[in-house]
């Protein structure tokens, strides 16, 4: 019981030192890339909140989904997300990623991206403004520090259930591992 | 530098032209026959127009036609010529124009990925921007958007929905 209680402490200081420093990878493909420039500059500067970009998917905590994504990026999206390390977040932003937006009878983009890869949150709007950013941002770090936000190891746990969403859209899927 | 009136007088004289339309300031469109447009555009482009800004393709379903566009430029005159021609739906075939402009060949396999037209003379018609494309191409007037969506990809289920 005592090992048990010394885990959950370390646990707990363990998740508190990661909401401090997040760096975001953000995949911008769709329209919301251009709400990030005002984000991570001196207007609305997200380093307040101990959040940066980060160059590359290896050095990235958190991904973020900008808006639609075609079967073809999907596919980027994937191998993206796999080359991060655990622990690695992943954030919805705007409506194309909760239900296809604008794009809802296109035949070429996703309408779900948590059935592709696991979501641990999502940010409404179209286009949500950096306030809204910044918002889903504390949202996730409270997530991290309750220990909620647990889509990498869902991702490891239902890994045939995604793959096999992934490969009903795109066919094959080549990975590296 | 012409105007546009000049313009369509010198077309007239050198060019067997189906028919052409002002369409406003410094835009003309000019119609070919299948056999006539690619010396037509090599004509053109010794006229200066040099640009090749596109190559757009409309399906005219009920004609049983699809319609070319060439886009072209002209840096001297300032005027933007829309050449058009029309072929056949079924064969959906026509000859390559990337001797004239080296450009035109990733168009034409644009065009081949979005309406199936095959440009003979370009030998490389791989996929430009789709991938892994199995069905009639997408932007062909009888490719049923909505029910290819149905079935290959779920709709999210909201709370109280039936």
């Amino acid at each position: 019981m005592n090992n048990k209680y010394e885990s959950n402490k370390w646990q707990e200081v363990i998740n508190w030192v990661q909401t401090r420093s997040l760096f975001m990878l953000h995949y911008c493909t769709g329209c919301g890339a251009i709400e990030l420039p005002p984000t991570m500059t001196s207007r609305y500067d997200m380093s307040r909140f101990g959040i940066g970009p980060a160059a590359t998917p290896r050095q990235a905590d958190i991904l973020l989904i900008t808006g639609y994504l075609s079967t073809k990026t999907l596919r980027r999206v994937i191998y993206t997300y796999e080359q991060m390390q655990n622990p690695k977040f992943v954030m919805g932003f705007g409506s194309c990623t909760i239900n296809g937006g604008m794009y809802w009878d296109s035949y070429n983009t996703i309408k779900q991206l948590d059935k592709y890869i696991p979501v641990d949150l999502y940010i409404a709007g179209c286009m949500p403004r950096p306030e809204a950013i910044l918002e889903g941002f504390l949202k996730l770090k409270e997530k991290i520090e309750t220990g909620s936000a647990d889509g990498y190891k869902r991702y490891n746990k239902e890994y045939e259930k995604y793959k096999k969403n992934q490969e009903k859209v795109l066919g094959e899927v080549k990975r590296r591992q | 530098m012409r105007s546009e009136n000049e313009l369509i007088k010198l077309l007239n004289r050198d060019l067997n032209l189906l028919s052409f339309k002002k369409l406003r300031k410094q835009n003309i469109s000019i119609r070919f026959e299948n056999e006539e447009l690619v010396s037509g555009l090599n004509y053109l482009k010794s006229q200066n127009y040099i640009h090749l800004a596109t190559i757009s393709c409309v399906d005219w379903i009920e004609d049983n036609q699809f319609e070319l566009i060439y886009q072209l430029f002209s840096y001297e005159d300032k005027i933007s010529l829309s050449v058009k021609t029309r072929i056949n739906r079924k064969t959906s075939k026509f000859v390559t124009i990337k001797n004239l402009w080296g450009v035109a060949k990733y168009y034409e396999r644009d065009i081949h990925d979005f309406f199936g037209i095959k440009f003979t003379g370009n030998d490389n018609m791989d996929e430009l921007i789709l991938e892994n494309w199995n069905e009639i191409p997408p932007m062909r007037k009888d490719f049923k958007t909505r029910q290819y969506v149905d079935k290959k990809y779920d709709w999210r289920q909201y709370h109280g929905q039936e």
